[in-house]
């Protein structure tokens, strides 16, 4: 995958960069502009507060705070792959908003049935509920868009 | 009620229906769209300003006061992220984006008013 990634020659670098017409820029384009938006938000706020948790009581949870760090990390990794154009870009996306969903059915379920594992708030705590459940439904909808945008897709 | 927090959800919810009810009827990002995030934009400057005077006149922040100042300093950054990804590509879907502003800057200044009154827990 590197290697690959590494021998590109600069010309496609170049195609890759092109600001129109290749299909691949089609994810940052119409609803994909508020999703990303809506993750860049996400990203910013969990990357605040997991660095605010880790830096002042880190010793308190130290299982919910990476977790905390863990999603910060997945937001902006989606973030920016869904704002990138190109095959690789979309594969990283999916990944990343995969886990994202997988992170917080898994955290959401955890900090119902086990509260004592997880005694403090994290974005994915009780399916997100203190963010208004959007960590929920915005898996989803990455992922449906991802689907309805998968490369080799004849537009309409 | 602080009445800065009375405003600011004010101009919030004004400019993220503007926005929405724009996207509703299919407009890219017009003059309107566009002077209502930047209304949130000023009143956040003016809430920065009264924040400062506030402090300064012995009304401490409660809660952590970096932790106030980093929202606050990250809140006046979003209607500016969102003007700049809005006018990349001027569809209605912008609107949406422009919206989304108005909303967050909303919560954040929800949270900044429980920092302030000392009962934030995060």
């Amino acid at each position: 995958m590197r290697n690959r990634h590494e021998a590109t020659p600069p010309g496609s670098r170049a195609q890759q960069g092109a600001p129109s017409g290749a299909a691949g820029t089609s994810r940052a384009t119409g609803p994909g502009r508020l999703l990303i938006a809506v993750y860049g938000v996400f990203a910013l706020a969990a990357t605040a507060r997991a660095s605010f948790q880790i830096a002042t009581k880190f010793g308190e949870a130290p299982l919910a705070y990476i977790l905390s760090a863990v999603a910060a990390v997945v937001y902006i990794v989606a973030t920016v792959s869904l704002a990138r154009a190109g095959a690789r870009a979309y594969r990283v996306s999916v990944v990343a908003v995969t886990i994202e969903l997988v992170g917080v059915v898994a955290v959401g379920l955890l900090s119902v049935f086990d509260a004592q594992a997880f005694p403090s708030e994290t974005v994915w705590s009780a399916f997100g509920r203190g963010y208004g459940f959007v960590p929920l439904i915005l898996p989803i909808l990455g992922l449906l868009w991802l689907r309805r945008n998968r490369p080799g897709r004849p537009r309409d | 009620m602080d009445p800065f927090f009375l405003v600011g959800t004010l101009v919030c919810a004004l400019s993220a229906v503007v926005c929405i009810g724009a996207a509703v009827l299919r407009q890219p990002p017009n003059d309107i769209t566009i002077l209502s995030v930047a209304a949130v934009e000023l009143f956040l400057l003016a809430y920065t300003v009264g924040a400062v005077v506030r402090q300064v006149t012995g009304e401490p922040v409660l809660g952590e006061a970096w932790e106030f100042w980093g929202y606050l300093l990250t809140a006046l950054l979003v209607p500016v992220g969102a003007f700049w990804w809005s006018i990349l590509e001027r569809t209605r879907w912008s609107n949406l984006v422009l919206a989304a502003a108005g909303l967050t800057v909303f919560v954040m200044l929800f949270r900044m008013e429980q920092i302030w009154d000392g009962v934030a827990g995060l």
